[in-house]
């Protein structure tokens, strides 16, 4: 008898799922997504340092300047030129996004964390779009610009045994950034940090960080120190 | 096993609530029931609930189940409003208009019967009407918890009228979504009905959830079988020309989304072999839902009443031509972010021949005015490179070469091109990718003419007018004729959105055509009822 039970509800399944199957089509996946636009991207020069942020393909996701989202991408973020870079694994080339069709992108990094970049004009020296980190965001944000440099360096000779004399250093800047006040930079110490603020304020933050056992002296310490001040409604003085 | 019989009747009773639900359709209203060719014919869909498309079709077929004409509507809020040019050519009779989704047309489509008069034989030849018989009437309920503040059974020609409608406050609260408001002239001697086509047993297609899909199918000349891993183009020329690509699989198939545009565009769908010797052909399928079988139809005698009625029609109709009087206005499309570059990139170098000497080819255009192309026509058989500008070398394999947007790869069409042929050059020196697809280089030619003539007719290449999501229109605003010039509208008021509200005002003011007309309240409530309301009045 729940044998024969059995094979009626195999019956009925069958039968009511048969019409939404026949009714799939063929379709690849993501065939209607947007396309992403890019050129080959060339290998830099190799010297010291990393001209990338991180060592490896992470994958990630890639916001368009529409708003629409790619994910399920092999992210690679070049800071020497401020560029992002995929893997495209049908052509197996690693492709330069142009930045004209990106509004953002983020992946996680070997460490679990997310981390997002936002596609920002920068109105200061060398004005033009950037891709900023964002550390913090709200009313203020607090921007990362990952840069790298390419420097000269007292010579050195490379794995290959060539002499070399160039290195590519980490020339990172952090900036307050407002939409109506625009962007100030904040250097990585208590003075810089407080220095960003009315002169009235400086006084009880300077209390408030001392309380809480914060000293900036490297990123995460300002984050969290930003995190600290903005809890406390204190504005940043642009 | 008690609890197991019921645990089974409980997913049968589940199962056949769920295939009712399904069954719910469409509902489409009109903003009259005679109409005569050369008019436009305005009309409001109700979606059904369980909607998850972007797009409904509106279109209108003949008595044998031919399509005349036709558009694409967006849904928005379960609804839809769109209008339908209806040709001048029309013969007199019953058509039907019919509104379906695409992924459902098989299954569910609504239609409504309208009369049609050809502006020139009226009805002289005609003693009898067809009336569809046998189709399930889309069920309507009147309700008396709307009503109309100080309206009038007769007014005056030419005069403004107000009034308000006012809505009971349980009624309000039920309502879903927006309502109709239609204020025309009515042929009381024709009443007509509105159906659905039901097919339970068809099967669903893709769903239009983004935007409208155009499909087709590629097929291997030589061989008829479908051709797979072809890569299918679809091409938008524009002065930023849009582009889709599709790689088919074993089915031949290929798919494109028209999402952002609005109207008529131009396309160009198009295949390249694999290999030189590789003769394709592609098919695009129907735009619109196949006809299906004909409903049946019974034979009405035609009374003077309708005959008269048509005639005025037709009067008023040939006036409103005569003095240039127009019943709808196009609204401006939404705005959608286009393409601000080409999907090719932004070029590395333009040129503009017409800004220097004329020159009579294209060997001497790319010699003179091109950067790093390399244009040579040696023995009548041209070849074409570009720079790679970051290695400083020429790419061996051909460029992506461009007219007027669209890929082409015969260097035949463009080596005659001189400095009279061609607007401007837009050359990208390095390797471009768009999404899969790699383009060692790009010489993208924008002609002149912009016509696309050059392009030649083959299989594999079909140029068409697409009819994107139709742009929003709303009735004209009456232009206040001259004493001597008389209005001939017969819709007086249309209001295909009206948000529900407890006292909704309405205006409009009547025109010079005297008759009989209605006013109509037409909305949907919340459990998928459809409700109704109306009010005749006679302007003398």
């Amino acid at each position: 008898m729940n044998n024969q039970i059995k094979y009626l509800v195999i019956i009925l399944m069958s039968c009511f799922f048969a019409s939404p199957i026949a009714a799939q089509e063929t379709l690849k996946e993501n065939w209607d997504a947007q396309k992403i636009k890019g050129a080959r991207h060339l290998p830099y020069p190799s010297y010291s340092g990393f001209p990338f942020l991180t060592d490896t393909w992470l994958p990630g996701k890639i916001e368009f300047s529409d708003g629409e989202i790619a994910d399920s991408l092999f992210l690679r973020y070049s800071s020497y030129k401020d560029e992002l870079v995929y893997f495209n694994q049908t052509n197996s080339a690693q492709i330069l996004i142009d930045k004209a069709s990106l509004k953002g992108f983020s992946f996680v990094d070997q460490n679990g964390i997310s981390r997002m970049f936002r596609k920002q004009y920068f109105d200061g020296f060398i004005k033009g779009d950037r891709y900023f980190e964002v550390l913090a965001d709200g009313e203020t944000d607090l921007l990362a610009y990952r840069n790298v440099e390419l420097t000269s360096t007292s010579p050195y000779k490379d794995e290959s045994g060539t002499l070399k004399n160039m290195t590519y250093t980490n020339e990172y800047q952090f900036y307050f950034y407002s939409p109506e006040n625009g962007y100030t930079l904040v250097r990585l110490n208590n003075n810089a940090l407080l220095s960003k603020f009315k002169e009235s304020d400086q006084k009880p933050i300077k209390k408030i960080l001392r309380k809480s056992r914060v000293r900036v002296t490297g990123e995460e310490s300002l984050i969290f120190a930003w995190k600290i001040i903005k809890k406390e409604g204190f504005k940043i003085n642009f | 096993m008690k609890k197991i019989t019921s645990i089974l009747l409980l997913m049968i009773v589940v199962c056949i609530s769920g295939y009712a639900q399904k069954e719910s359709g469409p509902a489409i209203y009109t903003d009259r029931n005679t109409y005569v060719g050369g008019e436009i014919l305005l009309a409001k869909i109700f979606v059904p609930e369980t909607n998850s498309s972007r797009i409904i079709y509106l279109d209108l077929v003949n008595q044998f189940g031919t399509q005349i004409t036709g558009a694409s509507l967006e849904i928005r809020d379960k609804q839809a409003n769109g209008y339908l040019q209806l040709p001048d050519s029309l013969s007199s009779g019953i058509y039907m208009v019919r509104t379906y989704q695409k992924h459902t047309a098989r299954k569910i489509k609504a239609l409504r019967e309208i009369w049609i008069s050809n502006r020139f034989d009226g009805l002289e030849k005609t003693s009898q009407i067809n009336r569809i018989e046998n189709l399930i009437p889309i069920g309507e309920k009147e309700t008396n918890r709307i009503e109309l503040e100080g309206f009038e059974t007769k007014y005056p020609s030419n005069k403004p009228v107000t009034t308000n409608l006012k809505i009971a406050k349980t009624l309000l609260d039920s309502i879903d979504g927006d309502l109709l408001i239609s204020v025309a002239q009515t042929n009381l001697s024709f009443d007509p009905g509105a159906f659905w086509v039901q097919n339970n047993q068809a099967a669903e297609g893709m769903i239009e959830k983004k935007g409208v899909i155009i499909s087709g199918i590629v097929t291997d000349r030589k061989t008829s079988e479908l051709a797979a891993n072809i890569t299918v183009y679809l091409t938008i020329p524009d002065s930023i020309p849009g582009f889709q690509y599709y790689r088919t699989q074993t089915d031949g198939r290929f798919y494109f989304l028209l999402d952002r545009y609005y109207g008529s565009v131009q396309a160009v769908v198009q295949c390249f072999g694999n290999t030189p010797d590789q003769r394709l052909k592609i098919k695009l399928d129907d735009f619109f839902a196949e006809s299906g079988s004909a409903p049946k139809f019974r034979q009405e005698p035609i009374s003077e009443n309708f005959r008269n009625s048509v005639t005025q029609d037709i009067e008023a109709v040939t006036f409103q031509k005569v003095f240039g009087q127009r019943k709808s206005d196009l609204l401006p499309a939404p705005s959608v972010s286009l393409e601000t570059y080409p999907y090719y990139g932004k070029a590395s170098n333009t040129a503009d021949p017409q800004l220097f000497i004329d020159l009579p080819n294209f060997t001497e255009i790319s010699r003179e005015l091109l950067p790093g192309v390399k244009f040579r026509n040696y023995n009548n058989e041209p070849s074409l490179q570009v720079l790679n500008n970051p290695m400083r070398n020429y790419f061996n394999e051909m460029p992506l070469l461009l007219i007027d947007g669209i890929p082409v790869r015969d260097l035949n069409l463009i080596k005659g091109m001189g400095t009279a042929d061609i607007d401007r050059v837009d050359i990208c020196q390095s390797e471009r990718f768009y999404g899969d697809l790699q383009f060692p280089g790009v010489v993208a030619i924008y002609t002149t003419k912009a016509d696309y003539s050059m392009l030649p007719e083959s299989d594999q290449l079909i140029r068409l007018k697409l009819e994107t999501i139709q742009e929003p229109a709303k009735l004209a605003e009456p232009i206040l004729p001259e004493p001597t010039v008389p209005d001939l509208r017969q819709v007086l008021y249309w209001a295909p959105s009206a948000k529900p509200a407890e006292t909704l005002p309405i205006a409009f003011s009547t025109s010079s055509v005297l008759g009989q007309y209605k006013l109509l309240v037409k909305g949907r409530l919340k459990d998928g009822t459809l409700i109704y309301t109306e009010k005749q009045f006679e302007v003398k």
